[in-house]
């Protein structure tokens, strides 16, 4: 038996909240609070799909850190395992918070190929090497499920911030070799909120679930970003 | 607050150390760097009296300790924003590990020579 | 609260997504909603791995694709409707990769194409062994640029609204809120997926319950082919996560107790690539003969793909590695995965055609709820992600179509009122003595048992006795949690209550259809019968329980054969 201990919203006030589970072995966290909705209390809420760490729904903070709960062993966790929303999202219910922010900021920064010589009724195989592909393919493993931004100290002091995952994605399509829409988006990443309020904390990479480097890519991004502004200065 | 959420480190790796760490040394070399300019101003008396009494003052066996930590605090700081720098325009990213077990073996054998150093200097 | 939209696209999975951006680049003068019960990203496509199947290159040929899905399908596919499907699917893939999707490459760099169950040519194109979850995001990601799409996460649909024949609008629930949401609307599209979770032991999301489906079925649209569900042979053992069929594709054998690559006895030409039921049944045949693998966790059957090496696996099986080590605690280098057969794929639907129509005017169907029929009784691998992707252009365009042409329409008020009241006063606030999960655990257990691989006549019966005594149950449910905000009490109790129409459908199709096609194997009628039985069962709704017509199957160029491997 091992004790869940949930810090619960329902609206009003916040309280936390213990329940023994039966475990066997194997059993992860999210199969863990499945038990306890199905069989204790249904009122338990949280976000949970597809079992297999690959949504992004299921990020929650296990024991002060934030995991993704269908890909957390009980056991590795230990006998006590506290959970609770993640940090530096506003709290709807229980373990469930508010992510329309979250995308509208990915949205922000032009998240697709931007390209002019492509047509939507004759499209036309474009050509990249496999070196090509692997510039910039680990950045495409963000699965959003908000861990980095949880625990982004920038994140956290400024609500208007743009974020790890945000700007990894921007960096993903700079670094497509299939874009021609650098400058529209450097352009965002270059204000005041973007790129420049990171000063390394490199936390964001530590607790990302999928290893997608964001602290490597927003470094590649500001890179990006600092010879541009060489270069216009320059006039180049 | 938010702005505590700057000094969070349970639960968070060792890089978010240094940053809680290089933001706390920040504020203290801040406030030695004021001190340091009002010793400086004090040489306008002409005489270099007020100096000389203020130096007497710090710049003695009693105030090692001080000494001794702030230097941990400045050779820190800049050593670790070093590894900053290094690491800002992505450079060397992979090797993380190595480059911040580097840095803090750096700021260990600076700070144990600049104590050596202090020590003489206040007479043994 | 209403709002109101030229179209309304409920589902924000692959199909969902394609419809919006079709009808978007149709007219920018339609709003288009869009609505998912989750994020869109969150959608179960994400989870599909191997590939996307498309004729690219010179040594492949349209009637070759065609040919392998129909003799896939164990000849229950429409073949007018798979000829269109296959000469419409090289462009989806041209236009992802105009988009951004990250295929992985030859070292020309050209779009690489891999080896799948049941393809004569490799011809499945893929992006590491996380193809689903690339093609969506790339999706999501183009979906942002259209400015008439406007995207509602955490709508849960309730009802469909539906006068004279034709649709006037969608009833959900908005999660954060509580509230009914009405949205009159002209056209709408329902591209909801399937209804896995009817099993215990599935490769499917939580959320994949058979809403749309269950929706159209009460009001009147029929269900096509609901007896066929595909047993995917290799399921991690015991989560039922997915071991893509690429892992087969890139070399990987299966092994009974003896270490034996027993797919020799049931399918000496393709081995492990022959069809994903001929696998399933040779798999669970050597399970239930006893020579299976045992464990804690029930017997099963060896993936090995030790003899791949180290490099080819990062690189061709990256995910795959990741979730055997995470979830069973193996490493495919070094030791072989345990996996057994799972359910994976809903081949049947609600009844459409190729143009996605069905027989509300307005109400347009794609992927995996919809049933045009493509896969038949049996889907090869691969083809489901480019069937989302070519229904979900033709279900958007028609919708726009239809919209353009169309003017608006109204929900009357007392539709809306006795949508609250059904679902906040008689569902919400009754008491009752059930468990709605317990009935949902029962319900997993039947299905495990009696629709599984090998089905007979007994078990068949006892299962759809069974569904009928879990639906008078769930009449004398309650739910806990009577809260108004983000109340997922409320919406999982809804899910169960569509998985037992559904199951209902399921069960008494299998009874009735005495023969043995494709993925629906008859123990008491194990011989394929195409004198009789070379037909499509329409399931419609009634308060007694489903009653069954049939429809012919469309043959253009294929007459039926012996199908073996």
């Amino acid at each position: 038996m091992v004790e869940f201990r949930i810090r619960r919203f329902n609206g009003d006030e916040t309280y936390w909240e213990s329940f023994e589970v039966p475990t066997r072995r194997g059993m992860t966290v999210l199969e863990g609070l499945y038990y306890i909705k199905e069989n204790i209390d249904s009122s338990l809420t949280f976000r949970a799909s597809c079992r297999m760490g690959i949504c992004g729904s299921c990020a929650v903070k296990i024991n002060g850190r934030p995991k993704l709960a269908c890909e957390t062993q009980i056991a590795s966790v230990g006998n006590k395992i506290i959970l609770e929303p993640l940090d530096n999202f506003t709290v709807l219910k229980d373990l469930v918070t508010e992510f329309e922010g979250f995308f509208a900021k990915h949205k922000a920064v032009k998240p697709y190929l931007i390209r002019s010589d492509v047509s939507y009724e004759e499209p036309k195989e474009l050509i990249q090497t496999p070196s090509e592909l692997r510039n910039y393919y680990i950045f495409t493993l963000c699965i959003k499920c908000g861990a980095c931004y949880s625990v982004c100290p920038a994140a956290a002091t400024r609500d208007d911030c743009l974020g790890p995952a945000a700007m990894m994605a921007a960096y993903r399509f700079c670094a497509d070799s299939r874009d021609r829409g650098e400058d529209a988006r450097i352009s965002i990443a270059s204000k005041d909120l973007a790129v420049w309020r990171c000063h390394l904390a490199m936390e964001c990479s530590e607790v990302c679930p999928k290893k997608a480097e964001p602290a490597k890519a927003i470094q590649l991004l500001r890179r990006k970003t600092a010879v541009n502004a060489i270069k216009s200065i320059l006039r180049w | 607050m938010p702005i505590l959420d700057w000094f969070k480190f349970t639960n968070r790796s060792v890089y978010s150390l240094a940053f809680a760490i290089q933001r706390i040394t920040g504020i203290i070399l801040l406030f030695y760097l004021c001190l340091h300019l009002i010793f400086l101003t004090s040489l306008t008396d002409r005489t270099g009296e007020t100096y000389e009494s203020l130096i007497a003052v710090t710049v003695s066996k009693q105030f090692l300790l001080f000494d001794i930590l702030l230097v941990l605090c400045g050779v820190s700081h800049g050593i670790n924003g070093l590894r900053v720098i290094v690491h800002e325009f992505g450079f060397v990213y992979e090797y993380r590990k190595v480059v911040i077990g580097f840095a803090f073996f750096l700021v260990i054998v600076a700070w144990l020579y600049a104590s050596y150093v202090m020590y003489c200097l206040v007479g043994g | 609260m209403k709002m109101q939209y030229d179209i309304v696209i409920v589902g924000a999975g692959l199909a969902g997504m394609r419809a919006a951006i079709a009808a978007a680049e149709k007219s920018k003068k339609l709003s288009i909603a869009i609505l998912a019960k989750t994020y869109p990203i969150r959608c179960h496509s994400v989870c599909a791995e191997g590939g996307t199947a498309a004729v690219l290159r010179e040594d492949d040929d349209y009637d070759l694709h065609a040919w392998d899905t129909i003799k896939g399908s164990d000849f229950l596919a429409d073949q007018d409707a798979v000829e269109f499907f296959v000469r419409n699917a090289p462009k989806e893939i041209l236009r992802l990769d105009n988009w951004g999707c990250p295929w992985s490459r030859r070292e020309d760099g050209r779009i690489a194409q891999r080896a799948f169950g049941g393809h004569s040519v490799n011809r499945t194109v893929f992006a590491a062994d996380r193809t689903g979850f690339h093609e969506v995001h790339t999706l999501y990601e183009r979906l942002l640029i259209y400015d008439n799409v406007d995207i509602f996460s955490e709508y849960f649909l309730t009802n469909l609204i539906v006068e004279d024949g034709s649709i006037k609008g969608v009833a959900t629930i908005e999660l954060k809120s509580g509230d009914l949401v009405i949205f009159e609307t002209k056209a709408t599209v329902l591209a909801t997926g399937g209804a896995g979770r009817l099993y215990g032991f599935t490769t499917y999301s939580h959320q994949v319950t058979g809403d749309g489906m269950a929706v159209a079925y009460r009001c009147g649209v029929p269900l096509k082919d609901m007896e066929f569900f595909q047993f995917h042979p290799t399921g991690l053992v015991p989560s039922g996560i997915l071991m893509t069929e690429a892992c087969r594709g890139e070399g990987g054998y299966l092994r009974n107790k003896f270490g034996e690559r027993f797919m020799e006895k049931y399918a000496p030409e393709k081995m492990e690539l022959a069809p994903r039921d001929v696998v399933s049944r040779a798999m669970w045949r050597e399970i239930i003969e006893g020579r299976g693998i045992d464990s804690e966790f029930g017997s099963y059957i060896a993936l090995d793909l030790t003899h791949l090496g180290e490099d080819k696996i990062n690189e061709r099986l990256p995910m795959i590695r990741d979730a055997a080590i995470k979830f069973a605690g193996v490493d495919p280098v070094d030791e072989p995965i345990p996996v057994r057969p799972v359910a994976h794929y809903t081949m049947g639907g609600i009844h459409s055609n190729k143009n996605c129509e069905t027989q509300i005017a307005g109400l347009y169907v794609a992927g995996e709820c919809a049933c045009v029929s493509i896969h038949g009784a049996n889907r090869l691998g691969s083809n489901s992600t480019i069937e989302c992707l070519v229904f979900g252009k033709v279900a958007g365009e028609m919708a726009a179509e239809y919209a353009l042409n169309s003017s608006g329409s109204h929900v009357p008020k007392d539709f809306i009122l006795n949508e609250e009241s059904r679902i906040f006063d008689h569902l919400l606030g009754r008491n009752g003595d059930e468990n709605p999960y317990s009935l949902k655990k029962e319900l997993n257990e039947t299905m495990d048992k009696k629709l599984w691989i090998f089905r007979d006549r007994d078990g068949l019966s006892e299962a759809v006795g069974k569904i009928r005594e879990l639906k008078e149950r769930y009449s004398n449910v309650e739910i806990n949690d009577k809260s108004k905000g983000f109340n997922t009490d409320l919406t999982s109790t809804l899910e169960i209550g569509y998985m037992l129409d559904l199951a209902e459908v399921v069960a008494t199709a299998a009874l009735y259809r005495e023969e043995s096609r494709g993925a629906h194997y008859r123990i008491d009628f194990p011989k394929r019968d195409d004198v009789n039985w070379l037909k499509h069962s329409l399931a419609y709704y009634t308060p007694e329980g489903p009653v069954f017509k049939y429809i012919p199957v469309t043959i253009t160029k294929w007459k039926p054969t012996e199908r073996k491997y």
